[in-house]
């Protein structure tokens, strides 16, 4: 008893608001700066350096080499970092809207039902969701192929004579792969958003006589606009910088920007322009941002 | 959608029991000899332990460190409150491949005596965490009543008194909600690990390496059994918390 009373006298005297503050906010701050904003700070240094081609060291001198050996190619377009970068931009923007346009009736009927089955279908589209991100990549990646189950399936019941070209691994296959690996943040986005406004206001619509297709335009979208941007940007921001989905579900045909910096960081230990194309997510992440910004109230998006 | 959800992974299922791995035509009966073979593989078994020890290292960290992070944002006035709330949501909206890269430079050449390992993983994992722990217990702590702790406190009780009678029975199920969620992000990692992980195995970089150099059978066997454990493992916590609040509450607030 007295050594609670001393300890609790003991606190009276250390603590003060101050003194709490950083005691409570302090250390993640410091874990972060060492460990989050130091390695990508230096990310950038790198991408401005080179690396010797001797030692595999990096030379300290200023130099945007690592940047222009990623556009030296003549004509400019040809280059493959620009190829990786145009094709990832294309594949995070229709996985995006595919996302969006699949998952939004989903949700609404989940937001607007209740009871046992609503908590099953809720099981089902969860169970993806915390599944290993590897694991329902690679499932597509028996689906999908020459001799994947597709293809096989279709021929062995006779209604294609040789392998379908769309259902071999390549740009289908890798947006497939990745609006399945997303959409469960876009749904759960679109849920949270949905649940939260009045139903009311549809049937009042309804009544006044607005058809489906305007309830959804001048009702539900409007509402939901901020969590369909926040479940756009789960989707688009990691869609951008995939690397296992393109990888295994290209087949080496196709590279997004993941699997360039990928080659050139661990295949040709080229650090330099590895980072300079990393800096290329990273400055588009901060652009998406910028414009969602514009359009939505930061304090919408909740966690974004 | 829901079909499409599942389409690939019930293939898979399959595919995982069936006497002729890689298609379902011509199928040729039913086997437990991948489930075997993938259970007896020993540097698989190994692989796994370390995935697990390095998620529960993984996670007590960011637990530790995110839920004081926590409270200061939502009892405490902070300068530079905003800045510090996307600070520590930005591991989660950082791509895994820059993540993983700019750890890889860091540790390879600024670090003295620190390389890619183990160890490295932890600290990756450790900062990736952070965010699903913050997100979790700030929504717990602007759900519950603040004039608990006033009380507390105008009846005498010390700050750390007060923390540990009254706010940390409040919010134990958000961290271990907060915990179970880092734990999950680390155990499940591919990206990050793989930049950093030097020589050393882990779950998801042998499952990476069994895709590559094409031992379908046992990877269909044990993707199998981690969507059975986590199956059985969700039905609980659907059951015993409010799961799906919990994770619609981290899209979006």
């Amino acid at each position: 008893m007295t050594k609670e009373r001393s300890r609790t006298k003991l606190w009276r005297l250390l603590y003060t608001p101050r003194r709490n503050r950083w005691l409570t906010a302090g250390p993640a701050a410091v874990w972060l700066g060492l460990l989050l904003l130091a390695p990508l700070t230096y990310m950038v240094v790198v991408s401005f350096l080179t690396v010797s081609e001797e030692t595999y060291q990096l030379v300290w001198s200023p130099t945007l080499a690592g940047y222009s050996s990623l556009f030296s190619a003549d004509p400019i377009w040809t280059a493959p970092f620009v190829d990786a970068l145009l094709i990832s931009v294309f594949v995070a923007v229709v996985t995006t809207l595919l996302c969006l346009v699949t998952a939004f009736p989903v949700a609404y009927l989940l937001a607007r039902r209740e009871g046992l089955w609503v908590r099953v279908i809720f099981f089902l589209v969860l169970l993806p969701f915390f599944t290993m991100y590897l694991v329902r990549a690679y499932s597509w990646m028996l689906v999908f192929g020459k001799s994947g189950v597709l293809n096989t399936t279709l021929e062995a019941l006779g209604l294609v004579d040789g392998p379908v070209g769309l259902f071999t691994f390549g740009l289908p296959a890798i947006i497939v792969g990745l609006t399945h690996a997303y959409f469960p943040y876009m749904l759960l986005s679109l849920y949270a958003s949905l649940d939260g406004i009045d139903m009311d206001l549809v049937a009042v619509a309804r009544d006044l006589g607005a058809t489906r297709v305007a309830v959804v335009r001048d009702v539900l979208v409007p509402l939901t606009l901020p969590g369909m941007v926040s479940g756009g940007l789960f989707v688009f921001v990691p869609t951008l910088g995939a690397f296992v989905t393109p990888d295994i579900l290209g087949a080496g045909k196709i590279q997004m920007i993941g699997n360039f910096i990928e080659g050139r960081i661990l295949g040709a230990a080229d650090l330099a322009a590895g980072s300079a194309a990393a800096m290329f997510i990273v400055v588009a992440i901060v652009l998406v941002f910028v414009v969602v910004i514009q359009v939505v109230d930061p304090e919408e998006l909740g966690a974004v | 959608m829901i079909g499409f959800l599942w389409v690939p992974l019930l293939v898979m299922i399959m595919l995982s029991v069936s006497e002729n791995p890689s298609t379902l035509i011509p199928f040729e009966g039913v086997t437990l000899d991948h489930m075997r073979a993938a259970l007896a593989d020993r540097s698989l078994l190994v692989a796994t332990f370390r995935s697990v020890q390095i998620a529960t290292v993984a996670a007590g960290i960011a637990t530790v460190l995110g839920v004081p992070a926590s409270i200061a944002i939502v009892r405490h006035q902070l300068p530079f409150e905003g800045t510090y709330r996307t600070g520590l949501i930005l591991p989660m909206i950082v791509p895994g491949i820059v993540f993983g890269v700019g750890m890889l430079l860091f540790v390879r050449t600024v670090v003295p005596g620190l390389d890619t390992g183990v160890f490295a993983v932890i600290l990756t994992h450790s900062v990736y965490g952070l965010p699903f722990v913050v997100l979790i217990v700030t929504a717990r702590l602007y759900g519950f009543d603040e004039t608990l702790e006033e009380s507390a406190r105008d009846l005498g009780a010390g700050p750390l008194s007060v923390f540990r009678e009254i706010t940390l029975p409040i919010i134990a199920p958000a961290v271990g909600a907060g915990f179970l969620f880092a734990w999950i992000r680390s155990f499940e990692d591919f990206i990050r690990a793989f930049f950093v992980r030097g020589t050393t195995d882990l779950l998801t970089t042998s499952m990476y390496s069994m895709i590559e150099y094409g031992a379908a059978p046992k990877m269909n066997a044990i993707s199998t059994i981690i969507l059975l454990v986590v199956a059985v493992a969700l039905a609980i916590a659907m059951n015993v918390g409010a799961v799906t609040d919990l994770v619609a509450g981290t899209e979006t607030e």
